[in-house]
């Protein structure tokens, strides 16, 4: 008899005999349907902003270490060295793939509707215009890098498809995929360029302690990085303020304002005590700080 | 080799026109959300009498209600117009407090039995859903396929909250005013809407702050109906459900 339950008599206390268990039911009443049905859209809003915050971490993640591989080119020049063009590469595909499952809960109204949940892709217009500066030596504009993006999102798909061909879903996105866009807002594009004039006076100073000279102006009436800064520090001071939060603006015009100087130092001490020093010459902490850091 | 320039000049006078054009937007919605608050606050005030006028002379007080909410639709048929031209959630932070504002005089001018039709003429304790708001200013509600104005559902249930803040304290004003059965139906009203927004699965937002303070005005409401059953002072049909439960 051993195995159930008693009560003080002695009785087996069988299920539903004792006190009722919590499951009672919910109250209801004229307005719970109502409620219902607003309970589950809400429901649907909050698990969309999930799924995009988780998404939008990991493409901030995998953007920062595509910033960190270009980190270790040297020189601006068309040809990336292939390792690092490995990297960026394999970087940008895990990249598109997030976008590709992205890009679906962010088109028409939603854009903007989730527009604080995607502070990744500012990190990744850091890394693409970044990448294209060191290239080319320019600043690729709002409108190319918008077909760039809504590219890695048709990659992203592509890749997808592949993987479940055998899925029912994969005609309907194949469909779907077509019009499917992330719509780079201006804030996003500016907002990144901001933080490219951080990435370019970082570049600024390592390529210029291990190569002796400024990146830029290999031919004599090139542009050397110190012009570039320049120029786009004076870029973002004549741009009117963009609206919304204002302190965020100003708060990167400063920090843009600061680059800036510390490149037009490195430009200064490069003329005056650069020629003191012989040509190629590569002080010792920083060799052994380029081991490590490959 | 390096091109002559880093930056396209086509680029900067791109962002440069955005910028502007952004500008003037804002300034247009501000003009409009302005207008807005202007009829809301005005038929807010109206609506505030409602705690010194008896129920019986609501007959006179409503029309004046529903002149000034007249004038909200007029103002939201404006702001939608210009609003529904712009991406609806870039600037939708600029009207959203008057929009809440706007539906919660709309919705307690409906609860006191305003904004009757001839298929639903007015009542006492008529919950305006969603919809019915929507229809009311003539304009969609939770939009999802489409990028124009509408109402959010957030807005409609912080509207219903500021509603039931205001309830709470009529109920207290009309027992003043001799009118103990109004106090009863409130009481009722506000319980079962406490009970609706206990079905929601609320995040740590905004719309979670203001739904834990209902719980407080169903106590007050609560305690106005306690303080009438110890004296007797219940109407006759409210004291036969009391003594049901």
């Amino acid at each position: 008899m051993s195995g159930f339950k008693r009560d003080r008599q002695g009785n087996t206390k069988r299920h539903g005999d004792g006190p009722k268990a919590t499951a009672k039911p919910a109250v209801r009443n004229a307005f719970t349907p109502m409620f219902e049905g607003l309970r589950d859209e809400l429901d649907a809003h909050h698990d969309r902003r999930a799924r995009l915050w988780k998404s939008s971490r990991d493409v901030t993640a995998l953007s920062k270490k595509i910033i960190f591989s270009l980190q270790r080119v040297r020189n601006i020049e068309n040809e990336l060295p292939p390792n690092i063009q490995g990297e960026v590469d394999s970087r940008l595909a895990e990249v598109s793939q997030l976008l590709a499952v992205m890009a679906p809960e962010i088109q028409g109204i939603n854009r903007y509707r989730y527009a604080r949940s995607l502070d990744c892709l500012e990190e990744l217009v850091e890394a693409l215009t970044f990448y294209h500066y060191l290239k080319t030596q320019t600043l690729i504009s709002h409108k190319a890098l918008t077909p760039i993006v809504d590219d890695l999102v048709r990659q992203g798909v592509a890749a997808s498809e592949d993987a479940v061909m055998e899925s029912p879903e994969a005609p309907e996105s194949a469909k779907e995929s077509e019009a499917l866009t992330i719509g780079l807002t201006d804030e996003d594009y500016l907002y990144g360029v901001f933080d490219l004039t951080g990435e370019m006076m970082r570049f600024a100073t390592t390529s210029s302690a291990l190569t002796g000279k400024l990146a830029g102006g290999d031919t004599e009436d090139g542009r050397n990085i110190v012009q570039d800064m320049h120029e786009l520090g004076s870029f973002f001071e004549m741009l009117p303020y963009r609206g919304g939060p204002k302190s965020i603006w100003e708060k990167k015009l400063e920090v843009t304002r600061q680059s800036v100087q510390k490149v037009e130092k490195l430009g200064y001490d490069l003329k005056v005590r650069g020629s003191e020093r012989p040509k190629g010459w590569i002080p010792d902490f920083n060799s052994t700080e380029q081991e490590a850091e490959d | 080799m390096a091109p002559a320039a880093l930056i396209d000049p086509a680029l900067f006078d791109q962002l440069k026109t955005n910028i502007e054009q952004d500008t003037e937007i804002r300034k247009e919605i501000e003009r409009l959300v302005d207008d807005l608050s202007q009829n809301v606050s005005y038929t807010q005030g109206l609506l505030s009498r409602i705690h010194s006028t008896p129920r019986a002379k609501y007959s006179t007080l409503l029309p004046q209600v529903e002149e000034g909410i007249r004038k909200e639709i007029e103002s939201v048929a404006a702001l939608g117009k210009f609003a529904s031209g712009h991406p609806y959630f870039k600037y939708n932070y600029k009207w959203t407090r008057p929009m809440q504002d706007a539906i919660s005089t709309v919705a307690l001018c409906a609860w006191l039995g305003g904004l009757g039709t001839e298929t639903k003429p007015g009542e006492v304790g008529r919950l305006l859903k969603l919809e019915e708001v929507g229809e009311l200013f003539g304009v969609p509600v939770n939009l999802k396929d489409k990028d124009a104005f509408h109402i959010t559902i957030e807005e409609y249930l912080l509207g219903l909250i500021t509603i039931v803040d205001e309830l709470s304290r009529l109920a207290m004003n009309s027992v003043t005013l001799g009118d103990n059965e109004m106090a009863v139906q409130i009481s009722g009203f506000i319980k079962d809407l406490h009970a609706g927004f206990q079905v929601l699965n609320l995040k740590n937002d905004i719309l979670r702050k203001r739904a834990d303070s209902i719980k407080y005005s169903v106590k007050k409401v609560e305690d106005v109906v306690y303080d009438l059953s110890l004296r007797n002072l219940l109407p006759a049909k409210a004291e036969a459900t009391k003594m049901e439960e």
